[in-house]
């Protein structure tokens, strides 16, 4: 199935202020955009259809509470939902499983620098979605296992290391060039 | 730290997995305000947000998007819940006031308003989660003893009110624990109670009734474990 992401109406900035205005329909507005990522993304990593229901309506319960926060004019809407609801799933198998010695370090608070934009240029799009997935298909298969492990699970670099029973350089040696196509890619397609 | 050896690990931070010392690092340069570094950060969160893409896609459940739409019209909380309602409200503010206090006092304004706003906004899915009406109560404890109430909701999570907890050594912290039929506890957040010995917790993981069998609290590290390194000393039944 393609990635559906529905940029149709609204952009960000007007439904964030429809959310500040507690307006109930912004929240399915936002829902038909991002719903589906965040949903695929959390199945990916729980494995659990009923668990990523359960996680997306808990992630949107988030948005409408946290909408306040958000600024208009520079809150990157759809980066804070995709990074929460990937903590969210995280969080949620970490918990399942309790076998993990380190914690996430998760950045959630909606004033984090990381979660606004300076020119429209950056704006978060279907297109830079694709190209990003384009990029991640070419790359290794040990460059995809890695960002996978650290995407999809969490993982350190070391936990890495030791899950793959490889060396940590070469674990970092994999990621530095995963990722440096994945931001050559990403910096294409934002232009 | 140079700038050129930290382009390698904007992602990981934004990942969460960078490991702590290192983090620490990103963080300072952001608290004095480094350009550079918000701007990296801004592209490597874009990145990862894209990265989403790259999973096989799923259409969520058309239902999930009614039960979503829903939350933005929270129904009336009913007469019963107005003065715990009122009482958190007003904790709320406390809160908030202190926060604002403290920081002022510290000067370091900004990360202690950050501070404040993540506990107004804990309290305001602590409101949220007192007024739906699937919310069950369980009361624990005798008055001369630590004693309070659990609120669980299947979709909305838990929220944990104590009162006459003991204190704590300064490198402890209280941990919560969902405790399932079968299986080890969970971690559901971690707390200090106040000088008083109250303390108001909310985790947003959802609580499954049907599997989750107790709420427990034990004595912790101060950055908390993944699972129970002492006995708990409170132990709630939710049946």
């Amino acid at each position: 199935m393609s990635i559906n992401v529905d940029m149709s109406g609204s952009s960000d900035a007007e439904l964030i202020q429809r959310l500040q205005a507690r307006d109930p329909e912004a929240l399915a507005a936002v829902y038909d955009r991002y719903a589906q990522l965040a949903y695929s993304l959390i199945i990916r990593i729980t494995r659990d259809e009923g668990i990523a229901e359960d996680l997306v309506q808990e992630l949107f319960l988030r948005v409408w509470n946290h909408a306040r926060e958000f600024n208009s004019e520079r809150g990157a809407l759809g980066v804070w939902i995709l990074s929460i609801a990937r903590y969210m799933a995280i969080d949620y198998k970490r918990s399942a499983q309790a076998r993990f010695s380190t914690r996430l370090r998760p950045i959630d608070n909606t004033d984090h620098p990381c979660f606004s934009y300076k020119s429209e240029a950056a704006e978060f799009t279907i297109d830079r979605i694709r190209i990003v997935k384009e990029a991640f298909s070419s790359l290794s298969s040990d460059q995809k296992r890695v960002l996978e492990l650290a995407y999809f699970e969490g993982c350190s670099q070391s936990e890495i290391a030791k899950r793959l029973k490889e060396p940590l350089g070469t674990v970092k040696s994999w990621m530095r060039a995963g990722l440096e196509r994945l931001r050559m890619a990403a910096k294409g397609g934002a232009k | 730290m140079t700038h050129p050896e930290m382009d390698e690990l904007y992602e990981l931070y934004v990942l969460g997995t960078l490991e702590p010392e290192l983090a620490a690092e990103i963080d300072q340069h952001l608290e004095a305000g480094c350009e550079y570094c918000t701007e990296k950060l801004q592209e490597a969160a874009w990145l990862a947000a894209s990265m989403a893409g790259i999973v096989e896609s799923k259409t969520p459940p058309k239902a999930l998007r009614e039960r979503v739409r829903s939350l933005g019209r929270v129904p009336k909380p009913e007469r019963s819940w107005r003065v715990a309602m009122m009482a958190l409200s007003a904790a709320c503010a406390a809160l908030i006031l202190f926060s604002v206090w403290s920081a002022w006092q510290l000067h370091a304004l900004r990360g202690q308003l950050n501070a404040a706003n993540r506990e107004r906004n804990e309290l305001q899915t602590a409101l949220e989660i007192l007024s739906r009406f699937d919310t069950r109560t369980v009361q624990f404890g005798l008055a001369e003893a630590p004693h309070g109430r659990v609120f669980v909701n299947r979709n909305g999570g838990l929220v944990f009110v104590g009162s006459q907890l003991p204190p704590l050594p300064q490198n402890r912290t209280y941990e919560l624990w969902l405790v399932p039929a079968k299986g080890a506890p969970r971690p559901a957040g971690l707390f200090r109670p106040d000088a008083k010995g109250d303390s108001v917790n909310v985790s947003t993981v959802p609580v499954n009734p049907a599997e989750i069998t107790a709420v427990a609290v034990s004595v912790e590290p101060r950055l908390g474990s993944s699972a129970p390194t002492t006995k708990p000393f409170l132990i709630v039944p939710l049946g």
